[in-house]
């Protein structure tokens, strides 16, 4: 199976310095790829650099044949690239709807199909439809704002710690949906606070430390490994 | 004072002045939310706005009314050009040099109304206008004209960016400009249309102010003021609090001189301006601050 | 003959230089080592002008006054009522980004600029305040201008130095460091208002004893005397263009503005008068448009400030 994203020893940063030390990364189609590993190691950054907001200075990123390394995140959208950040990803002064509409900004035509999808996906969002994203729960926020990525119907879904202030039923219906996702055709590249959960439902996983890979393998495999469980999993 | 004389000779003055500057707050708002920045030029293109409009007229020697949409169109090009040309380079450095630049263009836009139009009051119309009655309430036909002209231009305004899609680009810019990027929205095109949109509210300012009072070169830069104090009162990139700002800092301003000699009205809007920064810097409608 | 007339245009350009040095080394406490923005330099001029000459100046019926204190008093007076001014909307502005505070300035300039022209109790409005001493006056012309001019670069170096020590302790240090970096200054929290209000409070006290040493060299004011928008833009532009956060760069700003300032109105002033009125307005277009040529060419000034800068101004 070809991959879909490949990185290959990516280093980059913001600055001057380099945060990414050589990274590298594949996420095969319909595949849902976790990265874990310590505050600032470098996953979010990592996910950055894919969507084209960093300036990557080595290595290569290929998406789906093309060299999309350098290309502006406007672009890379194009290509079928949605990126959910961390934090502020709804528009909280707009309705969910409303999100959704932004989602679609760049898509022409008929849009019926793409509210379908979503409204099933998030079938809590239907009755909200007119409520602003800012009133909504977090739980609930995270939902429009995986949404709102998904109206442009990507092949790759970039999602950075969906799960972060979570309540734990929230947290099971978000990787739920997300593996509901990934079933409708989409891959997944999923960075994860919450390691032993996401490695038990990811397909494969990520180790990242200071800016580089660490460990990787099936979420399984990682789940096992010594190494991994005292340095990331706690014992 | 009778109810009906109170109503007369201070709220109805002080509901169209603040119409009046509704319509450039809203232009001062959505500046500060979308593009975040106070625009100091701001007034001096509604004189700039204004006195095209008076030129128009002039032109063909018909109803003042022909000259704003003339006006509004020119302003708009202005300040698509003035962007372009003083704000646009600056985008990428600390937003309050933009602040200064544009105070720079205030300066500008001044001397050329200045040069092109001298610095003598004027009018669009001579004469006295008797006020007509509405069920006692005694309103002249300008008046009537300027609060369906303000009316028009703010469901106008609020159909667009409910409706539309790049109406909808612009909220969403003003809400998160990150995540706007990131959804695929030009951060040029809003630019260039919020100029274009705020240009165009600009004239509509300055030619409902000369309407109702008189043209000269000062006239927006004395606008400033009130209309900034409208902005951050209804809360900052909100459309409907600029409005109710405009109005509340309008019919102040009238109220004022009950209690202030005539020549403080002025000082109103300061105070309201401090008294709201101090308070609730949100403004009424929860905004945003800068 | 034409030699001694010379001679006296430079001492009166120079005494002007040195009152507009004082108002850009202000401005400079303020913008160039602060990042806050005034604009309504003018207000604090004035504010300093009129108290300085209220305190001073001779008994007039129907007018506030008549106190004839010392000179000294009078620049006292004058420091300490544009800081007072300062005070209240800094305390409120300063929490904001300077955007706030550019639109209060403004606004203060304009109800001070109401205030003198309407409260003839106190500033005798349009008559304005006459017969206000001026130190060494009693000397003859040449030597009164050559005192005064003296007395003028005393204040400017004494501010100069007090800046220039207060720039290279912590407290300049911490300054700097505010205003490069939003995000350490976010963190520090209400101690950052507090330096800040200092700092604007300290620049308007400035250009208050600006607008005293103003007044005591015209013996008179009225409101005619200030226009504030020009008034406050050239500041500015002198700030900018000699280099902000350098006080030399505010000095030598103000040398070469003012120079060019007061050519371009010997040559308009020489252009028959149906011309000379739009002439004076296309050279404050220039001014406007000065401002533009510098913040895009030369952002840093003449002379640059001192440190390297992660983030150009
Ligand atoms: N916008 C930024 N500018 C500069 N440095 C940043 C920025 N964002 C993150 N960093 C730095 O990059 C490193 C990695 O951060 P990040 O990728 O967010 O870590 P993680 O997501 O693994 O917790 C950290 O040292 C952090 O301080
Ligand atoms: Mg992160």
């Amino acid at each position: 199976m070809s991959a879909l994203l490949s990185m290959q020893a990516v280093r980059g940063g913001y600055g001057d310095a380099d945060i990414l030390q050589g990274v590298s990364i594949t996420v095969a189609p319909r595949e849902i790829v976790v990265i874990v590993g310590p505050n600032g190691a470098g996953k979010s950054t990592a996910m950055k650099a894919v969507f084209g907001l960093l300036h990557v200075r080595g290595g290569q990123i290929l998406f789906d044949g093309d060299d999309i390394t350098g290309w502006a995140p406007n672009r890379i959208v194009k290509r079928g690239v949605c990126y959910v950040p961390q934090v502020d990803n709804v528009f909280r002064e707009m309705t969910v709807h409303e999100n959704f509409e932004m989602g679609a900004f760049l898509r022409k035509g008929d849009l019926d199909a793409a509210y379908d999808r979503v409204y099933g996906l998030f079938p809590d969002l239907r009755a909200k439809r007119k409520a602003l994203a800012g009133d909504l729960s977090g739980g609930q926020r995270q939902m429009v704002a995986m949404g709102r990525a998904l109206m442009l119907d990507p092949k790759l879904l970039l999602l950075d710690e969906p799960t972060a202030g979570l309540s734990p039923k929230y947290m099971e219906q978000i990787f739920t949906i997300t593996r509901d996702v990934r079933d409708s055709g989409v891959s997944i590249m999923l960075v994860e606070q919450h390691a032993k959960q996401a490695l038990a439902f990811c397909d494969r996983g990520y180790v990242l430390a200071t800016g580089a890979n660490r460990h990787e393998g099936t979420g399984a495999a990682l789940l096992a490994d010594r190494e991994v469980a005292q340095m990331f999993l706690g014992g | 004072m009778t109810f009906i004389d109170f109503i007369n000779f201070h709220i109805v003055p002080g509901v169209v002045l603040g119409s009046i500057y509704a319509v450039g707050a809203i232009g001062i708002t959505m500046v500060f939310g979308i593009l975040r920045f106070a625009h100091l030029a701001h007034g001096d293109l509604a004189t700039m706005g204004a006195f095209i409009a008076l030129s128009t007229m002039g032109l063909f020697g018909a109803s003042p009314w022909v000259g704003l949409p003339v006006a509004m169109i020119f302003a708009a090009a202005i300040a698509v050009g003035i962007d372009k040309t003083f704000y646009d380079y600056l985008r990428d450095r600390p937003k309050i040099l933009t602040v200064m630049a544009s105070l720079g263009v205030a300066l500008m836009l001044r001397s050329v109304v200045q040069v092109v139009w001298g610095v003598d009051s004027t009018t669009y119309q001579r004469g006295i206008v008797r006020p007509d009655e509405y069920f006692g309430i005694l309103l002249r036909d300008r008046e009537l004209y300027t609060l369906l002209a303000v009316a028009t231009i703010v469901i106008g305004l609020e159909a667009f960016l409910r409706k539309s899609k790049w109406g909808k680009a612009m909220r969403a810019m003003s809400d998160n400009p990150d995540l706007a990027r990131l959804s695929g929205v030009d951060n040029r095109h809003v630019t260039m249309l919020t100029w274009a949109i705020v240009g165009a509210l600009c004239a509509a300012a300055g030619f409902l102010l000369g309407l109702n009072n008189e043209l000269n070169s000062m006239m927006g830069w004395h606008l400033l003021l009130p209309m900034f104090a409208a902005a951050i009162l209804g809360g900052v990139g909100r459309v409907e609090g600029a409005l109710l700002g405009g109005l509340i800092v309008g019919i102040a301003e009238e109220l004022s001189v009950l209690i202030l000699p005539g020549q403080y009205k002025a000082a109103t809007a300061f105070v309201i301006l401090l008294l709201i920064l101090l308070v609730r810097p949100r403004g009424l409608l929860n905004g945003k601050v800068l | 003959m034409e030699l001694i007339g010379l001679a006296n245009y430079a001492i009166f350009m120079g005494i002007l230089i040195g009152i507009y040095a004082l108002l850009a080394l202000g401005l400079n406490i303020q913008w160039g080592l602060t990042g806050l923005f005034n604009a309504g330099i003018a207000g604090f001029f004035a504010v300093g002008a009129y108290a300085s000459a209220i305190i001073t100046s001779p008994h007039v019926a129907g007018r506030v006054g008549g106190f004839e204190l010392p000179i000294v008093v009078g620049w006292m007076g004058a420091i300490v009522f544009a800081g007072l001014i300062a005070w209240p909307i800094g305390k409120v502005c300063l929490r904001f980004r300077s955007d706030y505070l550019a639109i209060a300035t403004i606004g203060v300039a304009e109800i001070i600029r109401l205030v003198i022209k309407s409260e003839d109790w106190l500033t005798g409005s349009s008559r304005g305040i006459t017969g206000i001493p001026r130190p060494f006056g009693e000397l003859d012309y040449v030597a009164s201008q050559l005192a005064y001019l003296g007395l003028v670069i005393a204040a400017v170096a004494v501010v100069y130095f007090l800046l220039e020590r207060q720039l290279k302790s912590p407290w300049g240090r911490m300054m700097r460091a505010i205003r490069d970096n939003e995000a350490a200054a976010a963190a520090m929290g209400k101690q950052i208002e507090a330096r800040r209000l200092q700092a604007f409070i300290f620049g308007a006290a400035v250009m208050g004893l600006a607008g005293a040493l103003f007044v005591h060299f015209n013996r008179s004011i009225t409101p005619e005397a200030i226009d504030p928008m020009i008034a406050t833009f050239l500041i500015w532009i002198m700030l900018i263009l000699g280099g902000s956060g350098n006080n030399r760069g505010a000095i030598l700003g103000a040398i070469v503005i003012w120079l060019l300032w007061s050519v371009s109105e010997m040559i308009t002033d020489r252009l028959p008068t149906d011309v000379a009125l739009q002439a004076k307005y296309i050279r404050i277009f220039v001014v406007g448009l000065a401002l533009q040529l510098v913040l895009r060419f030369r952002p840093e000034g003449i002379l640059p400030e001192e440190q390297a800068r992660q983030t150009a101004r």
